[in-house]
């Protein structure tokens, strides 16, 4: 008796889970709204720098590009009409691109060690090298393009003829035939597309900063642009692709001091790792000879004149510390000093207002990128994650301490996609931006 | 008997599922009452009444031994905020709540002596470690089981009361993803895992039958603190010497409170074959403020940091269940059952958590009895448990913003043997 019992028991029990196993639990709202609102997206082009072509690590490579903020803008676009979108990928066999940083330990101080990746390159031997660096593999359907992100491209070279044989990015994109002939304004606004992203004008503050204000006497574009020419080709940019009613999102530049690059290098942090408190650091801050001073709050260091900083220099037969003594400062180039700082941060809050009212004549969106960094770059949780401005621990921005990384682009087209819906009523998903990467640790 | 007892209850698989009920606590403690919304503590039904109401204990005539176990699958979906539309649904083992009861007492003693063995509080869910939140959770499996030797006495015709000793033991693992990422794409994982110390409580209740168509029980079952120390800690993480540097910690100390209940039945019997269960019970969660962790050493934090602790806040409000249930005799072979009850959720706004996504619940149930010799019942149950839609921004409690909806779906199976 208590065995048939217990088979029945048993039988009950395993038949009724297994019924009832599938019955799932349903939200109230069963399927999600998703509309475009009034936006036509089966033709979207994103215009725009490094930031837009996936650079990140110091270097464009594919994953970088398969993790850019337009693909991701593309991708949740799908979900409301949306087309496809090409990007000008690099091959599966030189998946390294121009080649990146990547992080390969720790130093026993505690100092990241940087390495470059030098395999599975797209760069050419083929082709003599272009001002802008080697030329790279050219992408072999240009006509198709619709991520037009160009790697140090600025508002200032996008109207130049001659930029397409300086910068090795945007002449991949170009036929032969383009080369030097076609510039970046003329060239995405024969893309005619319905629905347009434009984050540009960074590298007309950029470039200057990161070379610690100083002007490369090569480079024509390592200034800070002047603000009549930048409304200029920003109005004859935005006004070309509004024609025929096309509907865009518009991001303006972020603060400087909002990056790692700028703020991780610190005289508290060098102190730390040299085990010795009393270090003081000393800068030029000019030409003359009485231009040297300590480095003071509101000062930055370049995060690339880290590896620089102690270098044992040879004064006439004496050594000297780089950088830990008045004879032996660190240089214009390694820094950007308060003064510079409030140059390039004026320069930049100008070129924002011009962005902002040459989008708000065309009725375009802006996505305020100088509010939204600086507002997070003392910290904020997500997803039980904490975000920062902070190199590497931080979470947001890449190895090169400039550009994001694919969290970073995530949270970045999640902000884009706000702004849009926002503007226009739409209701386009955001992305879980818990799926993308952060700095890969060893 | 202590030993016969846990014999019995050999190799079942003590996880027990959340889904059902506010909170953590689990309202499967007895196969009959399950069948009519959990009701109990107004009646004197069986063996259970030794956690319903131990007043009710000594009411009954016979001696006997029950063993019911019931199978929880219950499910949890998760749809991150607006405008996201990421979805997420949880994975959990099925759980078995079990329930011992024994009693014996001499044929015309005023006193009747028990003991209960059952998993009154408890909780497995599996979020896995892929979806939104599982820097949250990605699985929390918490046990407990009570050991309640009782003493039950029939002071006049028609007052009983009764009191059992509690003894608890449980476990607990939870499993978290950390945030940070290795060179060949693994993300980094902690684990929890200890054993609860055994701790004593108390169940205490009175049953009064004014007439013979009405009886009234109370009864009070005090709070436990299920702690935890020198439980497990392991990490993977990263391992380069900063990173672990940073995760040093591996042992932890916590303390979970399981809450008290005081519970007032009214029992009517309007005929000799219907019965009628009203029960009222308010859990004291008001106790869960946190969830604290303390850890030996570093759980993400840098030197000079040497021991971390990990508070969380819960705060956690007193709650009330509102329980009806009705059994009908049939005939002699054959008694049926219904009921339901509606449970308020301990939690506030703001305070959702993945562990416990709670909500106001619904249930309804329904059971039998089959009698099928003299000395054996057989009882049958099933439970179907709806929770509201609930939408929270966790942004008190450090939990997973957005929107979950839980169902859970637990037949049950009990045997009587009667001597």
């Amino acid at each position: 008796m208590k065995n048939i019992l217990h088979k029945i028991g048993t039988a009950v029990i395993l038949s009724s889970a297994f019924f009832f196993a599938g019955c799932e639990p349903e939200f109230e709202e069963k399927e999600i709204t998703v509309s475009a609102g009034p936006l036509d997206l089966s033709k979207y082009v994103a215009i725009g720098n490094s930031l837009t072509a996936g650079f990140q690590d110091g270097g464009l490579y594919l994953e970088g590009q398969v993790n850019s903020y337009p693909n991701i803008l593309a991708y949740q676009f799908s979900y409301a009409g949306g087309g496809q979108f090409v990007q000008p990928l690099f091959s599966n066999e030189q998946f390294n691109g121009s080649g990146y940083l990547r992080l390969t330990g720790f130093t026993t101080s505690g100092s990241p060690i940087i390495a470059p990746v030098t395999t599975s390159l797209a760069v050419r031997t083929d082709a003599a090298a272009l001002p802008g660096g080697p030329r790279l593999a050219k992408f072999a359907n240009p006509a198709t393009i619709q991520n037009w992100g160009v790697p140090g491209i600025s508002v200032l070279s996008s109207s130049q003829a001659a930029y397409g044989g300086i910068n090795p990015y945007y002449e991949r994109l170009l036929t032969d035939a383009e080369v030097g002939q076609v510039p970046y304004v003329q060239k995405v606004l024969s893309t005619k597309p319905t629905f347009f992203s434009l984050w540009l004008g960074n590298n007309d503050v950029l470039t200057y900063a990161t070379n610690g204000a100083v002007v490369d006497p090569n480079n024509p574009f390592s200034g800070l642009t002047d603000p009549t020419t930048f409304r200029a080709i920003y109005t004859q940019l935005v006004t070309g692709l509004v024609q025929g009613g096309t509907e865009g999102v518009i991001a303006n530049i972020p603060d400087v001091t909002a990056v790692p690059y700028f703020t991780t290098v610190t005289q508290d942090m060098v102190r730390r790792s040299a085990g010795n408190n009393q270090l003081v650091i000393y800068i030029r801050t000019g030409e003359g000879q009485a231009d040297v001073r300590p480095i003071e709050a509101g000062d930055y260091i370049l995060l690339t004149t880290q590896a620089a900083i102690g270098r044992a220099d040879n004064f006439n037969g004496t050594t000297i510390p780089h950088g830990f003594h008045p004879l032996n400062p660190l240089t214009d180039k390694e820094v950007l000093d308060k003064a510079e700082v409030e140059e390039v941060r004026g320069r930049t809050i100008a070129l924002n207002q011009i962005i902002k009212e040459v989008a708000t004549a065309n009725k375009i969106p802006v996505f305020d990128t100088f509010d939204f960094f600086n507002k997070r770059k003392s910290g904020f949780m997500q997803n039980g994650i904490g975000y920062s401005a902070a190199f590497i621990t931080g979470n947001l921005f890449s190895l090169d301490g400039i550009h994001l990384t694919p969290r970073g682009y995530a949270i970045v087209a999640n902000e884009f996609i706000n702004t849009i819906n926002s503007h226009y009523k739409s209701t386009i998903p955001t992305i879980d931006v818990t799926q993308f990467r952060t700095v890969l640790i060893p | 008997m202590r030993s016969k007892l846990l014999a019995l209850l050999g190799s079942a698989a003590l996880t027990v599922g959340i889904a059902n009920a506010g909170g953590y606590q689990v309202n499967l403690q007895g196969q009959k009452q399950i069948g009519m919304g959990h009701v109990g503590t107004g009646l004197a039904l069986d063996q259970s009444s030794i956690f319903f109401n131990p007043g009710a204990l000594a009411r009954l005539r016979q001696n006997g031994v029950q063993v019911g176990i019931s199978a929880l699958t219950s499910k949890i979906a998760y749809r991150e905020p607006s405008p996201g539309i990421s979805e997420a649904r949880t994975d959990n083992p099925m759980g078995t709540p079990f329930q011992v009861y024994a009693s014996y007492g001499a044929a015309e003693s005023p006193w009747r002596f028990g003991i209960g063995v059952y998993t009154p509080y408890g909780s497995t869910v599996t979020w896995g470690n892929a979806w939104q939140g599982r820097f949250g959770l990605n699985e929390l499996t918490l046990k407990t089981i009570f050991i309640q030797p009782t003493v039950s006495y029939q002071i006049t015709d028609k007052i009983g009361i009764g009191a059992g000793l509690v003894i608890s033991t449980g476990s607990v693992n939870l499993q978290r993803s950390i945030p940070l990422i290795d060179a060949s794409g693994r993300e980094g994982h902690i684990e929890l895992d200890g054993k609860a110390k055994t701790a004593l409580g108390f169940n205490v209740g009175i049953l009064v039958q004014p007439i013979e168509k009405l009886s009234i029980g109370l009864t009070y079952r005090s709070e436990i603190d299920a702690t935890v120390e020198g439980g497990d800690v392991t990490f993977i993480t990263p391992g380069a010497a900063p990173v672990a540097a940073q995760f040093t910690a591996n042992q932890f100390d916590a303390t979970l409170p399981l809450p008290d209940n005081i519970t007032l039945g009214i029992g009517i019997m309007p005929t000799d074959k219907l019965t009628i269960g009203i029960d009222v019970q308010r859990v004291g969660w008001g106790a869960y403020k946190s969830l604290r962790f303390d850890f030996n050493g570093r759980v993400g934090q840098a030197p000079p940091v040497e021991t971390t602790v990990s508070d969380a806040p819960r705060n956690y409000k007193d709650a009330y269940i509102y329980r009806i249930g009705a059994q009908y005799k049939v005939s002699d072979m054959l008694t049926v059952r219904a009921g339901g009850y509606y449970d308020q959720t301990p939690v506030r706004t703001g305070y959702l958590t993945p562990e416990t996504p709670d909500a106001d619940s619904r249930s309804v149930s329904a059971g039998l009895t089959l009698a099928v010799s003299e000395k054996v019942d057989l009882d049958l149950s099933f439970s179907y448990i709806n929770k509201k839609e609930r939408t929270d921004l966790a942004d008190k409690s450090g939990g997973v913003p957005g929107t979950f909806k839980s169902v859970a779906y637990i037949p049950g199976v009990g045997v009587n043997y009667k001597f």
